[in-house]
């Protein structure tokens, strides 16, 4: 007796429901009344008196009653608990011997868990920092990006339409104006170029950013007339002021003016992007008139109105718009608003890639877990003597199902732990290699939502893969195995149903994934063989902006730009060089729209445009972009001379189809002293790509330089050793031009052609990545399903054997078997690609969602893996030896 | 004659030291053995009973009395064994001094 009453407890939770319990107390008591009243009447009471004296002696006999019921509920309660706690060490201790026990099972299954729970981490960790996490603004889901909208696009806005909407809309609290550009900072220290942001004086306010020291702009500092005031990064204030509060005050030099330092911004302002320096815009009277209404060149940015929702505001900025449009069609016709949340603003160009790697890295996930969880099923399977010796000693069915969860949980839980250290190093490493354009890079971190992120996955993963053979364990009727002889060794039905849906699910998955990075590897393929237009090899570039104080007159730029050319001529490195205003590739825009002489004026909004580009002779030689028909520019291009444009072949193709372009005559709006950008076409140069490699290519039309010379001046060379020699010569002899002068945008153009690659080279990189796992899970799952069936069928192999089946027979026989549940999980996934490769589009560059050739080649490749992972276990069948197979106990 | 306060309990653990017996036979033993000086309130007793075996000094199991009815016995534990012996030396040594100072006015 003594023994059983030691073993139950271990097994079966001491359990009395209250009822029971009440039950047990009046069963006491009335025991104890009915003796009292048997002695009373043996000593000669009549029933009746011996009843009430009996209760009369007791005492309080309801107060017991209650107390008895209170103090047994509580001490069930406690054993209740105590037991559970026993249990759970106890469960967890075993859990850890037999995963001890089976180490290749606990090394693949941990090791398994690490990689899908690290990837998954690191990628939700920049999903979270990118994507998900709030603007560091006050309310900042109220912050809308306001953007002009024509029929072709979203533009920035003119500072008229921005002055408009400011004055009469009614659902913001305020609006404000910034836009980017570059300063140069001379007088303390070398002189030296930095990102500075031109704001509307309330943009502080309007984002609710404090500012660590000295004060915000005041209302009236974006006026033309008021001081000049600055604000500095955080950044900037440490690096180049030694973090010293008494620069509060302070005047700095910036582009040669004087400019007073009133704050210092807290590092998390951002906006509009990550600059150096915040000034104020200033526009005047001339900015805001309506002749300039079609220069639009701001980024606005607005706070709802505490009532108002962004419809509200849609709609009353689509009447304001309208009636701007009425009252100015020459610049507004076809001009309506566009309200983006800033948040979706700022990086929605990169959500879908993201959410395609985090959909990706989750498919790994579920295949981690299916593999764990095949794997586990098999062990069940092989452990169900031992479950049955369980059960036979008194453990419940969830006693049994608490155990296997909870080597599970042991599992997971160290899986989630390297798991998480394999995260800390993934997502290091993915920062060193995301190119710097994905935005919000720097909100990056394994922070708290991360961790807990981490935590959830576990803990679902431990259910998702512990509860199958759970499930499978308590279903077995596990006291049949006990019979004698038999282990237990044959397979239900039942467990190999589920372990070969676990293995079509991962081969399913697999595939999808396979899909997704073939279609993206050979859209990058295909990227990588698109042509710029121009020969970036040995070509590199710098940029100088000049001081608008020293080099006031655009004579004085002119000036200045020949000399510079000259030197760098003179670096003995340099073949050719010259000068320009913007790159191919670079982003930068500069499109205007003109008339071509002779032509009837066309309706607004269809009238020719083109990115203008304005640079020396020399230049398309040096970046190598092939003149096709005329002449490029020469020195016989001069400043009083009949000003020349040359155009390329899109410009041609688009808007002088079937004619003859060289000689005509075109003008632009742009006008510069009252002179309008104008001149004869004199030759046709082949296209480059200006905003990426994936986008169409642009109309392009060239000014000559000497005729329309700007202070911003970008040098090209082109060099016959080392690019970086090249620079360098360059850099010195820029300082001994002009001492104050910081050269920057200093690369070669070949990085820039690598830049221009980055984003999708990343995304094609961890897709390859997360495909290839995928796989390598993929055929482990595959090769322990079929492992396992061929050791399980031993005896039957032996007996086919021993009957005369070949050996080639046999293998054939286990490798079909293998290919089935390939093939059933290929056709599925193709099926399921299929369906959901759209999601892919926006990231595909010349290749087709549903790409026939990746669909064929991806199912082929896994086929053929397959074939391979089952054929290693089905030489081992070939191998058994007939008479030892057959004495096993099978 | 009452009893002292905290008596009832060591009472309870020395009479069970016998053997297991039910509420009413330990409320009748303790009645014979200090011949009917002690009375027990049967109520006190059955707390007093829950009261240890919540404390696990004593454990209870439902057998068939002596003329053949359910009856819960209960028993001493280990811990409830320990727990009487110390008490046991306790009392002597409580009821030792106390006599010391009674005898020496």
């Amino acid at each position: 007796m003594k023994r059983i009453r030691d073993i139950r407890p271990a097994f079966r939770l001491p359990w009395v429901s209250a009822s029971r319990v009440r039950r047990e107390v009046d069963d006491e008591l009335r025991f104890h009344l009915d003796m009292k009243v048997q002695e009373l009447i043996d000593a000669g009471a009549s029933p009746a008196e011996a009843e009430n004296r009996a209760r009369a002696e007791f005492g309080d006999l309801e107060y017991t009653r209650r107390y008895l019921n209170d103090t047994d509920r509580a001490r069930m309660h406690h054993e209740r608990r105590a037991a559970l706690g026993d249990e759970l060490r106890q469960d967890i201790r075993f859990a850890f011997r037999q995963l001890r026990r089976s180490p290749a099972f606990t090394i693949i299954a941990l090791v398994t868990l690490a990689l899908g729970i690290g990837a998954n981490t690191a990628i939700f960790s920049v999903v979270r920092g990118v994507l998900l996490s709030e603007l560091p603004y006050a309310e900042p889901n109220r912050l809308i990006r306001v953007y002009s909208k024509v029929e072709r696009g979203m533009t920035s806005v003119s500072p008229a339409d921005f002055n408009d909407w400011r004055r009469q809309s009614t659902s913001f609290s305020a609006l404000a104006a910034s836009d980017e550009s570059t300063v140069n900072l001379t007088g303390n220290g070398t002189a030296e170029r930095f990102a500075q942001a031109r704001v509307s004086a309330n943009m502080f306010q309007l984002l609710g950013v404090r500012v660590v020291l000295g004060r915000a702009f005041a209302p009236g500092e974006d006026a033309p007339d008021a001081p000049r005031v600055v604000i500095l990064s955080d950044g900037l204030w440490r690096s180049r002021f030694g973090g010293d509060p008494g620069v509060i005050g302070k005047s700095i030099r910036l582009d040669d003016s004087p400019t007073e330092v009133i704050g210092v911004a807290p590092p998390e302002m951002r906006y509009p992007s990550s600059v150096d320096l915040w000034l104020t815009t200033r526009f005047t009277p001339k900015d805001l008139s309506d002749a300039n209404r079609g220069a639009r060149w701001i980024d606005v940015i607005a706070r709802l109105a505490p009532a108002a929702t962004r419809e509200q505001a849609q709609s009353e900025m689509n009447a304001i718009a309208r009636q701007i449009e009425l009252q100015d069609p020459k610049h507004n016709a076809g001009y309506s608003t566009r309200l983006v949340p800033l948040r979706d603003d700022m990086v929605g160009s990169v959500r879908p890639a993201l959410i395609v790697l985090l959909a990706a890295v989750g498919f790994v996930m579920l295949i981690a877990c299916a593999n764990v969880a095949s794997l586990m099923l098999g062990r069940t399977a092989a452990r169900e003597s031992e479950l049955a010796v369980r059960t036979a000693l008194g453990a419940g069915r969830g006693r049994l199902v608490r155990q296997l969860l909870t080597e599970s949980c042991c599992l997971a839980l160290a899986g989630g732990m390297m798991g998480l250290g394999l995260a800390y190093a993934g997502t290091r490493l993915l920062l060193s290699l995301a190119p710097s354009d994905i935005p919000r890079l720097y909100n990056v971190a394994l922070d708290a939502p991360v961790l807990l992120f981490t935590v959830a996955m576990t803990a679902v993963a431990a259910l998702f893969f512990g509860s199958i053979p759970a499930l499978q364990a308590s279903a077995a009727q596990a006291v049949l195995h006990l019979r004698a002889g038999d282990r237990g060794s044959r397979t239900r039905p039942g467990s190999a149903r589920a372990r070969n849906a676990l293995v079509v699910t991962e081969i399913t998955l697999a595939l999808m994934l396979l899909v997704g990075a073939g279609l993206l590897i050979r859209s990058f393929s295909r990227l990588r063989e698109v042509d710029p237009g121009f020969a970036p090899a040995r070509v590199s570039t710098f940029t100088v902006t000049l001081s608008p104080v020293k080099y006031e007159t655009v004579e004085q730029q002119r000036a200045f730009s020949k000399t510079l050319l000259d030197a760098i001529h003179r670096i003995p490195d340099v073949d050719s060089a010259a000068v320009t205003f913007g790159l191919p590739l670079s982003g930068t825009s500069f499109q205007l729209s003109y008339d071509v002489e002779g032509r009837p004026a066309p309706p607004p909004n269809a009238e020719p445009r083109a990115q203008v580009r304005i640079v020396s002779p020399g230049y398309f030689a040096t970046v190598g972009i092939p003149l096709v028909r005329g002449r490029a520019f020469s020195d016989a291009d001069r400043p009083g001379g009949p000003r020349a444009l040359v155009v390329s072949q899109e410009t041609v193709r688009r808007y002088f189809p079937g004619e003859d372009p060289i000689g005509k005559h075109i003008a632009f709006g742009w006008r510069r002293d009252g002179d309008r950008l104008s001149g004869a076409i004199v030759g046709v140069v082949g296209d480059v790509r200006q905003h990426g490699l994936s986008a169409a290519v642009t109309p392009h039309v060239y000014a000559a330089w000497d005729q329309w010379p700007l202070d911003e001046i970008t040098v090209v060379m082109r060099s016959r050793g080392d690019p970086a020699v090249a620079l360098r010569d360059a850099r010195a002899a820029v300082t001994s031009l002009d001492r104050d002068l910081p050269v920057y945008d200093a690369f070669t153009l070949e990085s820039m052609v690598d830049r221009a690659l980055g984003q999708p080279r990343f995304y094609v990189l961890l897709l390859t990545i997360f495909a290839a796992l995928a796989v390598v899970l993929a055929v482990v799952g595959i090769y322990g399903v079929i492992a396992y069936t061929v050791q399980q069928r031993t005896r039957e192999i032996g007996i086919r054997i021993a009957l005369g089946a070949s050996r080639e027979r046999v293998v054939g026989m286990v490798v079909r078997r293998g290919l089935m549940l390939a093939l059933a999980g290929i056709m599925l996934g193709s099926a399921a690609a299929y369906a959901v490769s759209r999601v892919l589009q926006s990231l595909l560059y010349g290749v087709g969602a549903r790409d026939p050739i990746t669909f064929i080649a991806v199912a082929a490749l896994l086929g053929v893996v397959a074939v391979l992972a089952s054929w290693v276990p089905a030489r081992r069948a070939a191998r058994v030896d007939p008479l030892a197979a057959m004495r096993a106990e099978g | 004659m009452d009893l002292l306060q905290g008596t009832l309990d060591v009472l309870i653990l020395k009479t069970l030291s016998w053997g297991a017996m039910h509420g009413y036979a330990i409320s009748r033993w303790i009645r014979q053995r200090t011949d009917d000086v002690l009375t027990v309130e049967d109520a006190a007793l059955y707390q007093a009973l829950h009261r240890l075996e919540r404390k696990g000094l004593i454990e209870s199991e439902w057998g068939l009395s002596e003329n053949n009815r359910r009856a819960k016995y209960y028993q001493l534990t280990q811990t409830g064994r320990s727990q009487l012996r110390a008490e046991t030396s306790e009392w002597r040594q409580y009821a030792e001094a106390v006599f010391k100072v009674l005898e020496t006015a």
